[in-house]
């Protein structure tokens, strides 16, 4: 964000506090508002059971937060299905970029192609992993099942259901990645390329050297990115294993979902909540710190 | 490189370029082809390419008890309202914030930006109570406000972005010329921000359009959008494929057609404008 356009701020400014006002006030209103409540929230023991009660219950709930062992278990899922996807899709994301920037012809369809996975609907990305994994009928299913790597229901057994659910994220977000680092590629200097390359540099040499130090910034803006949405979304594995089998697969928006809302214990999921919203608020700092980083720069 | 080398290099390039097309495409392809096969073809032990194509699974969502029309009303008319919203004052906030100078601003910056990056989860959580109080569950203006709750920070933000773009000497030549601020704006700026309106717009219709866990939680049978269409036939025993893979296709092919023709200003979007 530009912070320094123009002269000293010694004229009026009226008009500009009148333009974002509106925007700000509703979204203060709209955020704000369920920001201290899930706050207050979380200091009371607010149930659905039987109408909705309210009764203050002090650290009852922040108490649980940090001893409930399925809460725990639930982090550590979520640790493990971050590093995977978020991983998977930074390594495949940039050899996707560096695959379509090296062509000469043809480059502006296949990057179209290859980007539509992420404007589907996370709902229907599970649809179509449930359709293709289908035991009886599905495509991939029955693949793997004729090259005899696997034979079952995938999405039912415990590892290759997981296994499932982070490639479903990752054949969604990796064209997103991909879409950034081709971006950042643009940037990288020409001409010491083209020097590199008369002294003899393998193509290992100059990505190394050359090309993955000039785009580093580029892709630490892709993996904060992923890092804030990767905790933001949660419909696919909602649709395909809702967390099973045997709570393989629940991530912890999984559970505080399930504890809202199938065991209505909204107090409980209030003070989980928090714990995801500390954890979004450190993604947001370091992207602030990152943005503020390339405004020096420029 | 001599000639041999050279040839292994294209080669290498060519299977992995392949590998990943077929990756993204197959799953999507064959969503779409299955939706014209009867449910025979779909239900076959063996996957089989070539069908008699048929339109029965599209014209069984349109007719019969249970519609896709009050689904794809409800989905058109929440998104697009938020949408606007969404835009309008976006683009109105996007403008003064890119041009004022005030302490604090980065942490007004800091504010918007994390409210973006709430995960859903946890602001489902206070929104249901919210609703619930105010009577807004199962209603249009719940989820409206439900989506602005991520679009409006969106809006803000990029808006601000695409007008960090634009210098300001433009403005101060109107205004000297003996314009006011407001038509500096409106006459000058604006016309100008034509792809940054469409490019926020679309974006934010797709976010939208796409949403599962909100509708979910907070719409009831008069205000479902189509990914619950979509959910509810999936929950339930013996799956129609048939009409699910229809409607997938139809939630997904606008979105896919809409987002690249944006494509030139995708990148600044989707990274709320860290990377031009």
């Amino acid at each position: 964000m530009a912070l320094l356009t123009g002269k000293p701020s010694a004229r009026r400014q009226g008009f500009e506090l009148a333009m974002m006002s509106p925007a700000l006030l509703l979204l203060a209103l709209i955020t704000l508002v369920p920001f201290f409540s899930i706050i207050w929230m979380s200091f009371n023991d607010v149930s659905l059971m039987g109408g909705l009660t309210f009764e203050f219950s002090g650290l009852d709930n922040w108490q649980r937060v940090f001893t409930d062992p399925d809460i725990r278990s639930s982090w550590l899922i979520s640790l493990f299905y971050f590093l995977a996807t978020v991983g998977l899709e930074m390594i495949l994301g940039t050899v996707m970029a560096l695959l379509v920037y090296s062509l000469t012809r043809g480059s502006n369809i296949i990057i179209s192609l290859l980007l539509i996975p992420m404007f589907i609907a996370p709902v229907i990305v599970g649809l179509l992993g449930r359709f293709m994994l289908d035991p009886s009928h599905g495509l991939y299913a029955w693949l793997l099942n004729e090259t005899g790597l696997f034979d079952g229901n995938i999405l039912g057994s415990v590892g290759p259901a997981m296994v499932a659910v982070i490639l479903m994220d990752v054949w969604e977000w990796t064209p997103l990645v991909a879409l950034i680092v081709l971006a950042g590629l643009a940037s990288v200097p020409e001409d010491i390329l083209e020097a590199a390359e008369m002294d003899g540099a393998k193509y290992g040499q100059k990505l190394l050297y050359i090309i993955l130090p000039s785009i580093s910034n580029i892709l630490l803006v892709a993996l904060l990115i992923r890092a804030m949405d990767a905790i933001r979304f949660f419909a696919i594995i909602f649709i395909t294993t809702n967390g099973g089998p045997a709570d393989s697969t629940k991530i912890i928006p999984i559970r505080l979902y399930d504890i809202a809302f199938r065991f209505f214990d909204l107090g409980y999921a209030a003070a989980v909540g928090i714990t995801m919203l500390a954890f979004s608020i450190l993604v947001a700092n370091a992207f602030m710190k990152l943005l503020k980083r390339q405004e020096k720069r420029s | 490189m001599t000639a041999p080398k050279r040839w292994v290099s294209l080669t290498v390039k060519i299977v992995l370029l392949t590998l990943l097309l077929l990756w993204t495409l197959v799953p999507i392809v064959w969503m779409v082809l299955s939706s014209f096969k009867p449910n025979s073809v779909i239900t076959a032990n063996t996957p089989r390419v070539f069908f008699t194509p048929t339109l029965e699974h599209y014209a069984s969502l349109f007719s019969g008890g249970n519609s896709l029309w009050p689904y794809l009303m409800n989905s058109l008319l929440i998104a697009g309202v938020s949408t606007l919203i969404a835009v309008v004052l976006g683009c109105m906030a996007g403008f003064g914030l890119s041009r004022i100078r005030i302490k604090g601003k980065q942490h007004l910056a800091f504010w918007i930006i994390s409210t973006r990056m709430a995960p859903i989860a946890a602001v489902i959580v206070p929104l249901y109570l919210l609703f619930r109080y105010l009577y807004l569950l199962d209603t249009h203006v719940g989820l409206i406000v439900a989506y602005l709750s991520f679009n409006l920070p969106f809006a803000i933000w990029l808006m601000t972005a695409f007008f960090d773009d634009l210098p300001p000497d433009l403005e101060e030549a109107a205004m000297i010329d003996g314009a006011t601020k407001f038509q500096a704006f409106r006459y000058v700026v604006l016309p100008l921000m034509t792809p940054g309106l469409v490019t926020t717009a679309i974006l934010c219709f797709i976010f939208a359009w796409n949403d599962y866990a909100f509708a979910q939680t907070f719409s009831g049978p008069s205000t479902q959008t189509i990914p619950i269409a979509a959910a509810q036939l999936l929950t339930q025993t013996g799956i129609d494929w048939g009409k699910l893979l229809a409607i997938g296709t139809i939630v997904v092919c606008p979105m896919a057609i809409a987002g690249l023709l944006v494509k030139r200003w995708l990148v600044q979007g989707l990274t709320m404008g860290a990377v031009k």
